[in-house]
C-alpha cells in the first residue's frame, strides 16, 4: 500500500505547488498517478490484495483501506484519467484566467483525485462515506469555477442537492446493513449479508437509488448534463470519465459484498440500462451544446454498462457463471473504455471551446483544416464511442453483446435478456448518427460563423494528453487480449465464481478477443496501404473545384446542413420522447432541447416543495416569545403522548 | 489449408458487380424495356478507374479516405461470413458483432465524407442514411438473435453453418420470417426500392446517391464497388439462412451460392418494378415492420 500513499502525497504536493508553478503541478500529479497505480497493476497482474488498517476510536470499527481486483481496476481509471486531466488543465486554464484562480482549480483537482482514489479503495463504511462526501464537495467547488455566470451557479446548486440526496441514501444503506453486522468494515458487512431481511431488498434498493443517482441512470440523470456543461472541460472529463463511475463501482461493490441479488434487481438494472441507453443517446441527438451533448452520451454509456451489470446479476441469480462473468467483464471493461474515450472527447471539446469561444455547434464548422490534430483525436474518440473497430469501444460492446446473447442460448427466464441486444443495436446506430452530426457540423464543411474562421490549433500542453488517450484507446482496440483478460478476472471475482467456475469460457473469450484484434489490425493496415497507394497515384494531378451544388452557382457556408436539420428526421420519428420544443416562424426554424425528467418531473416537484414551505412560513415570525411558546407546546404534547402511551 | 472459404470469397468479390446489373436488367425486362447489359457496372468501374479525380475546395483527408474505408470494411466483413455455408475465412465467437460494426464503420466514413463537402444536398443524404440505418440495425440484430437462439452458436460460422441445417426442421417458421426481415434490411441497407431509388434523377429525393455526388474517378469506382459488395454480402447472408448448404459437396455449395446471389438480385429487380418507393417518412414504418417480423421470429424461438 505504501506506493499508493506516496502517490497520494505527491498529488497533494502537486496541488499545493500549483500556485508557484503549473509545470511543477503537472509533473508532481503525473508522477503521483504513476506511482499510485503501481499496487493496482500488481494486484491486477495476480498479486495478493493489499490492505492498510487505521485503528480509530470511533464507532464503526477500524478504518480499512484495501486494493482488491475491483478497486485496482477503478484506481487505474482514476489515476489514468486524472493524470490526463491535470496535464491538460494547466494549458487549458492558463490561457484564459489569472494564475491565482487557475491555481485554486488545480488544488481542488488534486483534492478531487485524492478523494476519488480513497472512494474506490475504502473498505469500511465510514472512510467510504467521508471520501464520498469530500469528493462531492470538491466537485461542487470545481463546477462553480466560473461562478460569475448564473447558469453555472444554478447547475452547481442542482448538483449539490442531488449529491446530498445520494449521500443521505447511502447513510440509510449503511445504517440498515450495519444494524445486522458487528462493525462497519466491509468484511463485517459481507459476513452479515446472509441475515439481511428479504435477501437485502432494502440495501439493494437504496444502493440502486444512491449509486444510480451518482452514475446518472435515467430517470436520475437530470443533474448530469447541467453539471458537466458548467464545469471547465478537463473537469468535465474527470466527472464523466471517473466520478460518475464511482456509482458503477458502488453497485459492483455492494453486489460483491452481498454475494448475489434476487432476480427483480437484475431485471430492474437491465431495464434501466435499456432506458438509459436509448433515451441518453436520443437526448444527445437533440442537443446543440457540444458539452451537454457529450454529457448525454455519458448517460447512454452508463446504460450500456448497466446492461452488462444486469446480465451479470441475472447470471448470478440463475446460476449461469458464464453469463455472469461475461456480463461483469463487459461492464468493467466498458467502464474503463468509456473513461478513456469520453475524457478524450471532453478534452477535444475543450480545445474547440477554447479556440472558438463557443459551445454552440451550429456556429462552428470547418475546424478540421484549422485544428487538424484536435480533429484527428476527436475523430478517434468518436469512432471509439460509437463502438466501431478498430478502437476500444468496440471491444467492450462486443463482450457485452456476447453476455446478452449467451443468456439467449440458455433455458429458463434468463433467456429473455437476449431482447436487450436489439436495444443495444439501436443505441449503437443512434450514437453513430449523433457523432456523424457532431464531427460533420463542428469539424467538416465550411465555418458557419466568424468564431470558427479564426480558430487555431490547440497548444502542445493540451494535445499531448489527448494523444496519450488516443494511444490507450488504440492499444485496447488492437491488442484486446490483455484488457479482456483482466476484466474477465474481475468479472469472475464479482460473480463470486473464480475464473475456473466459468469453465473454458475465459480462455475462449481472450482468444476470440485476439482474433477480433487481428481483424482490427488488418483493417488499419489495409486502409493505410490502399490510401497510400491511392495518394501516390493522385499526387500527379489534383484539380480543386468548388463543391458541386447541383447547378446552383452561389453557395454560402450558412446554406450548409445544420445540426438541427441533420437530426430532424430522427427526432421526428421519436418526437414524443425526444423532448424537443420546435419554434417555427416565416423566416426561422429553431429547435430547443429540453430535459423531460428535469422539466417534467424534478422542477414541478421542487416548486411543489417550495409552495408547501411557503404555506408553513406564517409559523416562522422571528419573535422570541412565539418560539418559546412552541417549545412549551411541544413539551406539553410530548408529556401528554407519554402519559397516554403508559396508560395504554 | 482449406481452400473453400477463400474460393467462395473470391467468387463473391468477382461476382458482386454483376448483381446491380442483374437487378436493373430484371427491372427493365419486367417494364418492357431492353435495359443496360448486365455487365454494365464492370465497364463503369474500368472506365472510372482510368479517369482523373476532382476534389472540392472544402474537403479534407477524410473525403479521400472514405472510399477506401468503404471497400476495405466490406471486404473484411466478407471474410467473416461463411459464404460457402460452412466456415468463414476468419471466425471467432461474437464475429456477428464485428460484421455489423465493420459495415457501420464504412457507413460512418461515407457519411463524414458527405458532410466534408459542405453541400446541403449531401448533408441531407447523410442525415437520411443514418436515420434509416438506425431503424435497420435493430432489425438486423433481431434476425441475429433469432439465429443465435435457433442454433445456440455465437459465431456466424455456426449461425449459418452446420447447426443451422440441423435447426431448420424445428424452427422453419421462424427462419422464414427471419429471411423476410433480412430481405427488407437488404433493401434498406443497399438503398433499393422501396427505401431509395438508385435510378432517381432528383437530388432532393436521393439518399445514397446524393452522399457521393462529389466523388469522381477511382474514388467513385471504389464506392460503387463497395456498394455492390455490400449487396452481395447481404445477399449471401440471406442465401445462408434460407439455403443451408453444410451437408452438400463443396462445388454444389459454391454453385448454389452463385445461383442464390443472382436470384436475390433478380428478386430485388422484381420488387423495384412492382412497387414505387415509399415517401420518406414512411420508410421507418417499413423498417419497423421488418423489426416486428424478426421480433416475432425471436418470440417463437424463445417460447
Amino acid at each position: 500500500m505504501s506506493p499508493f500513499f506516496l502517490g497520494l502525497g505527491l498529488i497533494l504536493g502537486g496541488g499545493l505547488a500549483a500556485a508557484r508553478s503549473g509545470t511543477l503541478f503537472r509533473f508532481l500529479v503525473a508522477v503521483g498517478c504513476v506511482v499510485g497505480s503501481v499496487p493496482a497493476f500488481a494486484v491486477l497482474a495476480g498479486g495478493a490484495p493489499r490492505r492498510a488498517s487505521v485503528p480509530v476510536h470511533l464507532p464503526g470499527g477500524p478504518w480499512v483501506l484495501g486494493i482488491d481486483a475491483l478497486s485496482a481496476w477503478f484506481l487505474l481509471i482514476v489515476f489514468g484519467v486524472g493524470a490526463a486531466g491535470a496535464l491538460y488543465g494547466v494549458s487549458y486554464l492558463g490561457r484564459w484566467h489569472d494564475r491565482a484562480r487557475a491555481a485554486r482549480a488545480h488544488l481542488l483537482l488534486s483534492f478531487l483525485l485524492i478523494s476519488l482514489a480513497l472512494v474506490v479503495t475504502a473498505a469500511a463504511a465510514l472512510p467510504f462515506l467521508m471520501a464520498w462526501e469530500l469528493m462531492a464537495i470538491w466537485a461542487y467547488l470545481l463546477i462553480v469555477y466560473e461562478s460569475e455566470k448564473p447558469d453555472v451557479r444554478q447547475a452547481g446548486l442542482l448538483y449539490l442537492i442531488v449529491t446530498h440526496t445520494a449521500t443521505l441514501a447511502l447513510f440509510a444503506l449503511f445504517a440498515v446493513w450495519g444494524a445486522q453486522a458487528h462493525d462497519l468494515t466491509f468484511d463485517a458487512l459481507a459476513a452479515a449479508a446472509p441475515v439481511l431481511p428479504g435477501q437485502g431488498a432494502a440495501v439493494l434498493t437504496l444502493a440502486l437509488f444512491a449509486f444510480g443517482l451518482k452514475a446518472g441512470v435515467v430517470p436520475l440523470h437530470f443533474w448530469l448534463p447541467e453539471a458537466h456543461a458548467a464545469a471547465p472541460s478537463h473537469v468535465s472529463a474527470l466527472f464523466s470519465g471517473v466520478m460518475i463511475k464511482t456509482g458503477i463501482y458502488g453497485l459492483l461493490r455492494v453486489l460483491l459484498l452481498l454475494g448475489g441479488a434476487p432476480a427483480w434487481w437484475g431485471w430492474t438494472i437491465l431495464c434501466l440500462g435499456v432506458v438509459s441507453g436509448v433515451l441518453g443517446v436520443l437526448w444527445a441527438l437533440t442537443q446543440h451544446d457540444l458539452k451537454r451533448l457529450l454529457a448525454y452520451h455519458s448517460v447512454e454509456n452508463i446504460g450500456i454498462i448497466m446492461l452488462g451489470i444486469g446480465a451479470g446479476a441475472l447470471g448470478m441469480t440463475y446460476h449461469q457463471p458464464v453469463v455472469a462473468v461475461l456480463g461483469f467483464a463487459g461492464a468493467t471493461l466498458h467502464t474503463l473504455n468509456h473513461a478513456l474515450f469520453k475524457s478524450l472527447l471532453f478534452l477535444g471539446a475543450g480545445a474547440v471551446v477554447q479556440a472558438t469561444g463557443t459551445r454552440d455547434i451550429e456556429r462552428l464548422g470547418g475546424l478540421a483544416k484549422r485544428m487538424p490534430l484536435t480533429w484527428a483525436a476527436f475523430l478517434a474518440g468518436s469512432v471509439a464511442i460509437v463502438g466501431l473497430p478498430p478502437l476500444n469501444g468496440f471491444v467492450s460492446e462486443w463482450v457485452t453483446y456476447q453476455a446478452l446473447l449467451a443468456g439467449g442460448t440458455l433455458d429458463g427466464p434468463i433467456r429473455l435478456q437476449v431482447l436487450a441486444v436489439a436495444a443495444l443495436a439501436l443505441v449503437g446506430a443512434l450514437a453513430l448518427a449523433c457523432f456523424a452530426k457532431v464531427c460533420g457540423v463542428v469539424f467538416l464543411g465550411q465555418p458557419r460563423m466568424p468564431e470558427a474562421w479564426s480558430a487555431a490549433e490547440a497548444d502542445r500542453g493540451m494535445l499531448v494528453p489527448l494523444f496519450l488517450l488516443v494511444l490507450a484507446c488504440a492499444y485496447i482496440g488492437l491488442v484486446p487480449a490483455v484488457a479482456v483478460g483482466a476484466s474477465v478476472r474481475i468479472g469472475a471475482a464479482v460473480a463470486n465464481v473464480g475464473v475456473a467456475g466459468a469453465g473454458a469460457m475465459p480462455r475462449h473469450l481472450v482468444a476470440a478477443a485476439q482474433a477480433a484484434g487481428w481483424v482490427s489490425a488488418g483493417l488499419v493496415l489495409l486502409v493505410a496501404l490502399v490510401a497510400l497507394g491511392r495518394s501516390r497515384r493522385r499526387a500527379r494531378r489534383r484539380p480543386r473545384q468548388p463543391t458541386w451544388r447541383c447547378g446552383y452557382a452561389y453557395g454560402e457556408p450558412r446554406m450548409q446542413y445544420t445540426a438541427s436539420s441533420f437530426a430532424a428526421p430522427l427526432i421526428a420519428a421519436y418526437h414524443p420522447i425526444a423532448g424537443v420544443r420546435v419554434e417555427r416562424s416565416r423566416s426561422a426554424f429553431r429547435s430547443h432541447p429540453t430535459d423531460l425528467v428535469l422539466e417534467g418531473g424534478v422542477r414541478p416537484l421542487w416548486h411543489g416543495l417550495r409552495w408547501t414551505a411557503e404555506r408553513l412560513r406564517p409559523i416562522q415570525q422571528g419573535r422570541l416569545p412565539l418560539y418559546l411558546l412552541y417549545v412549551v407546546a411541544t413539551v406539553i404534547l410530548l408529556l401528554l403522548l407519554s402519559c397516554t402511551g403508559r396508560a395504554a | 489449408m482449406n481452400w473453400m472459404p477463400l474460393a467462395s470469397l473470391a467468387l463473391v468479390l468477382l461476382l458482386a458487380p454483376l448483381l446491380p446489373g442483374v437487378a436493373t436488367r430484371t427491372r427493365a425486362f419486367l417494364t418492357g424495356r431492353r435495359g443496360a447489359p448486365v455487365h454494365q457496372l464492370y465497364s463503369d468501374l474500368a472506365k472510372l478507374w482510368r479517369k482523373g479525380v476532382v476534389y472540392s475546395n472544402s474537403t479534407t483527408w477524410i473525403f479521400r479516405m472514405a472510399p477506401v474505408a468503404v471497400v476495405v470494411t466490406a471486404m473484411l466483413a466478407a471474410c467473416l461470413l461463411p459464404l460457402d455455408g460452412r466456415e468463414a475465412v476468419v471466425s471467432f465467437s461474437g464475429d456477428l458483432i464485428a460484421f455489423a460494426s465493420l459495415l457501420a464503420l464504412g457507413r460512418f466514413a461515407l457519411v463524414l465524407a458527405g458532410l466534408d463537402t459542405g453541400s446541403s444536398f449531401e448533408g441531407m443524404g447523410a442525415s437520411r442514411e443514418v436515420t434509416f440505418a438506425s431503424f435497420a440495425e435493430p432489425a438486423l440484430f433481431l434476425c441475429f438473435i433469432a439465429l443465435v437462439r435457433a442454433t445456440g452458436s455465437l459465431s456466424l460460422g455456426g449461425m449459418l453453418g452446420g447447426p443451422l441445417t440441423n435447426a431448420w426442421p424445428a424452427a422453419a417458421p421462424s427462419l422464414l420470417m427471419v429471411g423476410a426481415a433480412l430481405f427488407a434490411v437488404l433493401l434498406a441497407e443497399n438503398s433499393r426500392v422501396p427505401v431509395d431509388d438508385p435510378a432517381t434523377h432528383l437530388e432532393l429525393t436521393m439518399i445514397h446517391e446524393v452522399i457521393i455526388l462529389d466523388h469522381s474517378g477511382p474514388d467513385l469506382a471504389l464506392i460503387l464497388y463497395g456498394s455492390a459488395l455490400k449487396l452481395a454480402l447481404f445477399g449471401a447472408l440471406l442465401v445462408g439462412v434460407l439455403v443451408p448448404r453444410a451437408h452438400l459437396p463443396a462445388a454444389a455449395a459454391l454453385a448454389l451460392l452463385a445461383a442464390g446471389l443472382l436470384a436475390v438480385a433478380a428478386l430485388v429487380g422484381v420488387v423495384e418494378s412492382a412497387m414505387a418507393r415509399l415517401r420518406l417518412d414512411r420508410v421507418p414504418q417499413f423498417l419497423v415492420a421488418a423489426s416486428a417480423l424478426a421480433f416475432f421470429a425471436v418470440v417463437l424461438l424463445l417460447w
